[in-house]
């Protein structure tokens, strides 16, 4: 069977998530730079799966799948696009074959010959009925994905299912791990298989007897929930940068990118293909808290190359590897590089200060506890009642300025005289924006 | 072994619900045997039960992951867990109610103050915990700091109030509710993907003007979560406008202005 690629799957639900609503189909087709009859088919596929894992959706059928997938902070914390890692297909016979083995050595440890009775029996009629080799090549995929193990004994081996994780637990600890699980995969990262774990968890929960409300005691605010689309390409490039092994892709670089490309240009010329095959040796992979947004750092002919995790599409890892000494001196180098980069600037490094004033008539300093909270490696180099001096070194001031700007008339920039004068020419064109006011 | 694997597949996923069983792969054992040397750790679980875990997760790996991540604008990470997470979740579970001694400003102490915990609130800006309550003698949806919690016990409360009070919270969260509306500048419409990146933590819908090729992204929000926003709103800078809600207009404003008198550039105003 041909590799199964969740491109567009990633594609389409990052544009579902971030441009909620604004498009018709077919200009959604047309930015993701697929027919409408394969937009179609797409929502298809992923409705199929959604309704398949939320039960009580299926009573409402006609729901949108964009009004499915709207994020509403109370409702519930689950995370809303898990879904995707749920979409790989498999076909009937083998999906019930696999669900009724485990199920079987959910109770007890058993030899292949009483899972092929088993199998036998309760199997549906009209599916042909699996032969051993089916069955040793299924308990062997299995143990491959460490869902069940081989019980130490002599022949005929045993199998059983591996949950001692639940099994060692009472009720009263699987409510920790419950949690445990739960926020570790919601403030850190990554956090997929964090999620399908919490998912397992809460099935057993609620089996228990607690209700909705009782399992999800926890909200996070101001969490980008959509970050998990990217881990797919997340855990291919950390296995390539494993085997020091260079990765090709079809790029859309996000800037002219296809899918967010303006609407002013003839649809039909839109459609041809604006990405771009790069090859390139993975070296870093970077997280932005700012923009909850994903890099590949990697090394290519022309040096040091970035690219946003959103526009790889079509990844594949090439065969051969280069010796441990270069991938070595490449990632040292890259890592000096962007030592102080506030995101992944590597330009040249400047020192930025600028003078924080403390808010006025309020007992808690919010602007410095800010400041504190995420100012990276910056330093509060001087301090009086009324402000504070902020010091930092910084590659470039392309990154750090948006979070400058963002203390509004708190922050004001000394140094470098240049980024002084961008601020200055920004709040007056805020200014602007709002005189009317 | 990689995230779309055929077992995690949802036709097997909801089988396997049907039948009650509980499965788990290595690559979430791997995460979780990761997560667990987290110090915080020790305080989500008792000493035993974190043993009990270690050695269920004994064979298993470790991920790797840390190696070739980089964490970049990250906020430090002062409070992941917080010890009376733990018994209040428990609370909540059981929908009883609570008296709370707490701190409040000015360092003043509040004793006794019966209530209902409705959820454990993190704030990934802030870093920190907060007990979402409502204040039964004051009839008020309350959000108090974890750390200026200093005691909890447990009160007896009907099960009808509960119910009223639940309903009471979704009335007053309806209530409070907001929608701004921010227009995305035109001439930035190449950047449009960074800035939907920048409002996708929102409860938010867009709406695309065909004929002016204008973006409008409508946030909606509670009251007191405008300054998050409005910090947001600062930090896009001039890719976006207000255009629908007076008071953030007015904070931009004021925000601009005063910006430029720190700079002695003078306003005229």
């Amino acid at each position: 069977m041909a590799k199964e690629s969740f491109d567009k799957e990633i594609q389409f639900l990052r544009m579902l998530v971030l441009t909620s609503g604004a498009f018709s189909r077919q200009q959604f087709a047309e930015r993701l730079g697929i027919s409408v009859h394969t937009f179609d088919k797409t929502i298809r596929r992923l409705k199929e799966v959604v309704s398949s894992l939320h039960q009580q959706l299926l009573k409402e059928q006609s729901r949108e799948l964009s009004e499915t997938l709207h994020y509403r902070y109370y409702e519930s914390n689950d995370p809303l696009l898990l879904f995707l890692y749920r979409a790989k297909s498999v076909k009937e016979s083998e999906g019930q074959r696999i669900s009724l083995l485990i199920a079987a050595m959910n109770s007890q440890a058993l030899t292949v010959t009483e899972l092929m009775d088993m199998c036998c029996g309760k199997l549906s009629s009209e599916l042909p009925i699996p032969d051993e080799k089916t069955i040793r090549s299924d308990l062997k995929y299995l143990e491959e994905t460490g869902v069940i193990k081989k019980e130490p004994g002599p022949r005929p081996y045993r199998y059983r299912i591996q949950d001692d994780l639940i099994r060692c637990l009472s009720d009263d600890e699987r409510l920790d791990l419950y949690d445990f699980v739960d926020v570790m995969a919601n403030t850190q990262i990554p956090s997929v298989q964090g999620y399908l774990l919490r998912d397992g968890i809460k099935k057993q929960l609620l089996r228990n007897q607690l209700d909705q409300q009782a399992v999800e005691p926890f909200l996070y605010k101001y969490h980008y929930y959509s970050r998990i689309l990217d881990e797919a390409h997340l855990f291919k490039l950390l296995h390539a940068i494993r085997n020091r092994r260079s990765v090709r892709f079809l790029y859309f670089s996000p800037k002219s990118e296809k899918s967010y490309s303006s609407q002013n240009t003839n649809p039909l010329f839109e459609r041809d293909p604006a990405g771009k095959v790069h090859k390139t040796l993975p070296l870093k992979i970077v997280y932005d808290h700012q923009y909850g947004r994903w890099y590949l750092l990697s090394h290519g002919r022309e040096g040091i190359r970035k690219y946003r995790m959103e526009g790889i599409t079509q990844m594949v890892e090439e065969d051969k590897s280069v010796d441990e000494a270069t991938y070595e001196a490449m990632a040292t180098a890259l890592t000096a590089h962007i030592r102080h980069s506030w995101l992944i600037d590597t330009g040249k490094p400047v020192t930025v200060r600028a003078r924080f004033y403390n808010p006025e008539g309020s007992e808690s300093n919010f602007v410095k506890e800010r400041v504190i909270l995420q100012g990276q490696w910056g330093h509060i180099v001087q301090e009086d009642v009324h402000s504070f001096l902020y010091e930092i070194t910084v590659n470039g001031t392309t990154e750090i300025k948006p979070w400058l700007r963002s203390f509004g008339s708190s922050c004001e920039v000394l140094e470098p005289v240049q980024l002084r004068q961008e601020m200055i020419a920004e709040w007056k064109e805020l200014q602007s924006y709002y005189e009317s006011v | 072994m990689n995230l779309f694997e055929k077992i995690f597949n949802h036709q097997i996923i909801s089988r396997l619900e049907d039948s009650g069983t509980f499965m788990v792969t290595s690559l979430e054992r791997a995460w979780l045997k990761t997560m667990l040397q987290h110090p915080v750790a020790a305080d989500a679980f008792t000493a035993d039960t974190l043993d009990k875990l270690r050695s269920a997760l004994g064979p298993d790996s470790v991920m790797d992951t840390s190696v070739h991540l980089i964490e970049k604008a990250r906020a430090t990470e002062k409070q992941v867990y917080h010890p009376l997470l733990r018994p209040l979740r428990r609370h909540i579970m059981h929908k009883s109610g609570v008296r709370l001694t707490c701190e409040v400003k000015g360092g003043r102490v509040l004793s006794d103050q019966s209530g209902f915990p409705y959820k454990l609130e993190y704030s990934m800006v802030k870093r920190e915990w907060y007990l979402l309550w409502y204040h039964t003698r004051h009839h008020s949806f309350m959000s108090t700091r974890l750390k200026k919690i200093r005691s909890v016990e447990i009160e007896p409360i009907e099960l009808a109030a509960v119910e009223t009070i639940l309903k009471t919270i979704e009335d007053i969260l309806d209530k409070r509710k907001t929608e701004i509306v921010i227009e995305i500048v035109r001439e930035y419409n190449a950047e449009l993907s960074r800035i939907l990146y920048a409002f996708s933590s929102f409860e938010k819908n867009v709406a695309y003007d065909t004929s002016r090729d204008t973006y409008h992204v409508s946030v909606s929000l509670l009251g007191n979560d405008r300054e998050y926003l409005l910090s947001k709103i600062r930090f896009l800078g001039k890719r976006v406008r207000v255009i629908e809600g007076d008071y953030l207009k007015r904070r931009m404003l004021e925000a601009s202005t005063k910006a430029l008198e720190r700079y002695g550039v003078d306003t005229g105003r």
